[in-house]
């Protein structure tokens, strides 16, 4: 499935701005962004529920853009799952259009194991109310693809779920989708979602696609701060390009601290940002670090104690150190904090300024 | 002294107990979170104390005061609701002012109050704007000041953060947390996530099914829960099946499905006792010998790689490698699992089965 140019204007908001897009046969694309972001008006224009302003969508080399949603044999799953309330589970399955086409035979064979797979086997007499979230969820998904979709569209399929449950159900629905080779694109503004389920994923901001790689890439080659941000916390340093080559280069902030990162095509003297992601900073002693202040807070997380630090004329820095680790320090040490040399990146400062670049919400 | 005291608490609607004998204290200045899947019934323990619902049995205290047939108004408390409830016709001051009208205050302070609690949550320059020119978390931070400027020293905040975006809600609960301790306020706040309670608590109430499951800090709950729901539900973890070998003073030795023998923290159990063991994917290493695993997923999670293998134990077991190292393994690769025994805790194993005593829904 491909979109070109797609534009879509509502009177004064521009939902899609341009979007460029290929999503290959049997692959799971998630689609990130925040909230207003574009990302459901770009899934309903797949799905032929909004009919673009300008623009083209091809399924192979069809073009589809002004096809009915029912002849384009995508169906979209809506973050409702709009069960219908006087019918069973099993009803609820088997009442795509398409279906009715079948035979009885055929039909029950093919309940059977959809029921299985979505593991509501036992469920098949009760009615929508008698579900919990979650199951109703996977009766939605079972309706969905009892319709053999080429395509599949998730509309946040698990944000009414609770956040414990969302984790088991992540894998749950990666592996039901790859078992029957489905090809997906799945919206959502839970980056971790997105890093767990996607064979690529599609960062989307005011309504356009600002990059497209699989999770290891998006996370490690963001680029812009906002993505270095948005995907796995980062913290930024401001400042001017001091020296770069082909090893490596360095940003020097207004005291005069200097700080390294990879090789960067920013131009030496020109005003830059440096991203590194939390997860990739490390605590260290304050004389052999770059930058040092003063621990402000440590947060346990589980796996890990989020920490912190106060950097005088910076901000706030910020690192995960493991649960074991966690004896060593207390709120107050005056620490430093590093990093290697490969995990930052330098970008140009941002026209409307860091803060704006950042926005989220 | 906001001291919340909750004595034999519980709560029906008709034939459904939302509530079961709830027994609970919290301290001046203490932030508790409730914790639970949907509808374990920690909402409806909220709002009985702030007297939206009354008790069908038992006594809620505050500040030592038996609270029955006291109304919502005059229990001195400050309420945030999960669904934004702002007045969409005053600006952002208005809102935020409405509360302390009917306190005995002088004009002066009662424009010096809003402001202050809009500059501690970084909205003052928006003082003049109305609701719905705000995104989803600014509009929760206005309700947030509105209750702060209320003067209560109890704040509720009932799943506060739930109908925000993940990266707007990673950013605000660090902000709760640091504004209510600076104004040393005892919170009682309601959430379905376990990461949130793990970030903002002093101490979490895990509940299910109306009851208590367990309460203790943060990191006692991940350390060393007392229950196996609960060590499932406050982070991940592998759960094996086995029967106690041996149970020596160091160590608890527990022969699994396959025949394979692990080993564990000593426990109190004796030879023949039916087990099942918890360990945190953090904490399980491919090694040169161990439990017989082949790789079934490889999931890229930013700073780490989670693996999950399927043992010949039939258990699903997932562990956590460095990004570099990730590379060394395929799916379908052989591998041996292992741990260090302080990292592996034994619990009795449940009549109902392991599936259904850390259920989810």
């Amino acid at each position: 499935m491909t979109l070109r140019g797609i534009v879509k204007r509502f009177s004064d908001v521009t939902a899609a701005d341009g979007l460029e897009l290929t999503v290959n046969d049997h692959e799971y694309l998630c689609l990130l962004g925040p909230t207003g972001a574009g990302k459901t008006t770009a899934l309903r224009v797949m799905a032929g529920l909004t009919v673009p302003d300008e623009g083209t969508v091809l399924f192979d080399d069809r073009d589809v853009t002004s096809l009915e949603p029912e002849k384009r044999n995508a169906v979209l799953l809506s973050q409702t799952y709009s069960l219908f309330p006087t019918m069973t589970v099993a009803d609820n399955v088997l009442f795509g259009p398409d279906i009715r086409k079948v035979s009885d035979q055929d039909k029950e064979q093919m309940l059977v194991s959809l029921l299985d797979l979505v593991r509501l086997t036992s469920r098949a007499d009760s009615y929508p109310r008698e579900l919990s979230g979650g199951m109703q969820q996977r009766c939605a998904l079972a309706r969905a693809i009892a319709t053999s979709p080429d395509v599949l569209l998730l509309d946040e399929p698990l944000r009414a779920l609770d956040a414990r449950l969302r984790i088991d159900l992540r894998r749950e629905l990666k592996s039901l989708a790859q078992t029957l080779g489905l090809t997906v694109v799945h919206v959502t503004h839970d980056q971790d979602e997105a890093l767990v389920m996607a064979d690529r994923i599609a960062i989307v901001r005011a309504g356009r696609i600002v990059q497209v790689g699989t999770p290891e890439e998006v996370f490690n080659e963001p680029v812009s701060p906002f993505v270095a941000n948005f995907v796995g916390q980062s913290n930024f340093f401001i400042g001017t390009v001091a020296c770069s080559d082909p090893n490596g280069s360095m940003v020097e902030d207004q005291f005069g601290r200097r700080v390294k990162a990879r090789p960067t095509d920013v131009p030496v003297g020109q005003k830059a940002v440096l991203a590194v992601k939390v997860g990739h900073t490390h605590i260290l002693k304050r004389e052999v670090a770059p930058l040092h202040g003063r621990i402000e807070r440590m947060l346990f997380e589980g796996r890990v104690v989020h920490v912190d630090v106060q950097i005088e004329g910076v901000g706030r820095f910020s690192s995960k150190i493991p649960m074991s680790y966690q004896g060593r320090y207390k709120v107050g040490d005056e620490v430093g904090i590093g990093w290697n040399r490969n995990k930052a990146k330098v970008f140009p400062y941002p026209e409307g300024g860091l803060e704006n670049e950042l926005k989220v919400d | 002294m906001p001291l919340v005291e909750l004595r034999g608490v519980s709560k029906r609607f008709g034939k459904v107990v939302a509530s079961s004998g709830i027994d609970l204290r919290i301290e001046d200045g203490e932030y508790v979170t409730i914790l639970g899947p949907s509808g374990c019934g920690k909402t409806t323990l909220i709002r009985m104390i702030a007297g939206i619902l009354e008790p069908s049995e038992g006594q809620v205290l505050i500040g030592g005061r038996d609270m029955k047939g006291i109304p919502i108004e005059e229990r001195d408390i400050g309420y945030v609701f999960q669904n934004i409830a702002l007045f969409p016709h005053l600006n952002v001051l208005e809102n935020v002012s409405y509360g302390p009208v009917v306190k005995d205050v002088s004009d002066e302070e009662r424009q010096a109050v809003p402001k202050r609690y809009l500059e501690l949550v970084n909205l003052l320059d928006r003082m003049r704007m109305f609701p719905s020119a705000l995104s989803g978390g600014e509009q929760q931070k206005v309700a947030l000041a509105r209750a702060l400027a209320s003067g209560a020293r109890l704040l509720l905040l009932d799943e506060p953060l739930s109908a925000l975006d993940a990266r707007v809600r990673m950013d605000l609960r660090y902000e709760l947390r640091r504004i209510t301790k600076d104004l040393g306020l005892t919170v009682l706040h309601v959430t379905h996530d376990q990461e949130e309670a793990m970030t903002v608590s002093d101490r979490i109430v895990l509940m299910r099914s109306g009851r208590i499951v367990e309460t203790n800090t943060p990191e006692m709950m991940y350390r060393a829960p007392k229950e196996l729901f609960t060590a499932n539900f406050i982070g991940e973890t592998n759960l094996l099946d086995g029967v106690v070998v041996a149970s020596e003073d160091d160590r608890t030795v527990v022969e699994v499905r396959d025949g394979s023998k692990v080993e564990a923290q000593p426990s109190r159990f004796e030879p023949g006792d039916a087990v099942v063991i918890s360990v945190r994917p953090e904490r399980v290493h491919a090694e040169e010998k161990g439990l017989r695993a082949i790789v079934r997923s490889i999931s890229f999670m930013g700073t780490y790689i989670r693996i999950t293998a399927e043992a010949d134990s039939e258990d699903i077991m997932g562990f956590d490698v460095r990004v570099p190292r990730g590379r060394d393994f395929n799916v379908g690769d052989n591998v041996h699992l292992g741990w260090s025994k302080q990292s592996a805790l034994v619990f009795p194993r449940p009549p109902g089965g392991i599936a259904e005593a850390v259920k989810l829904e």
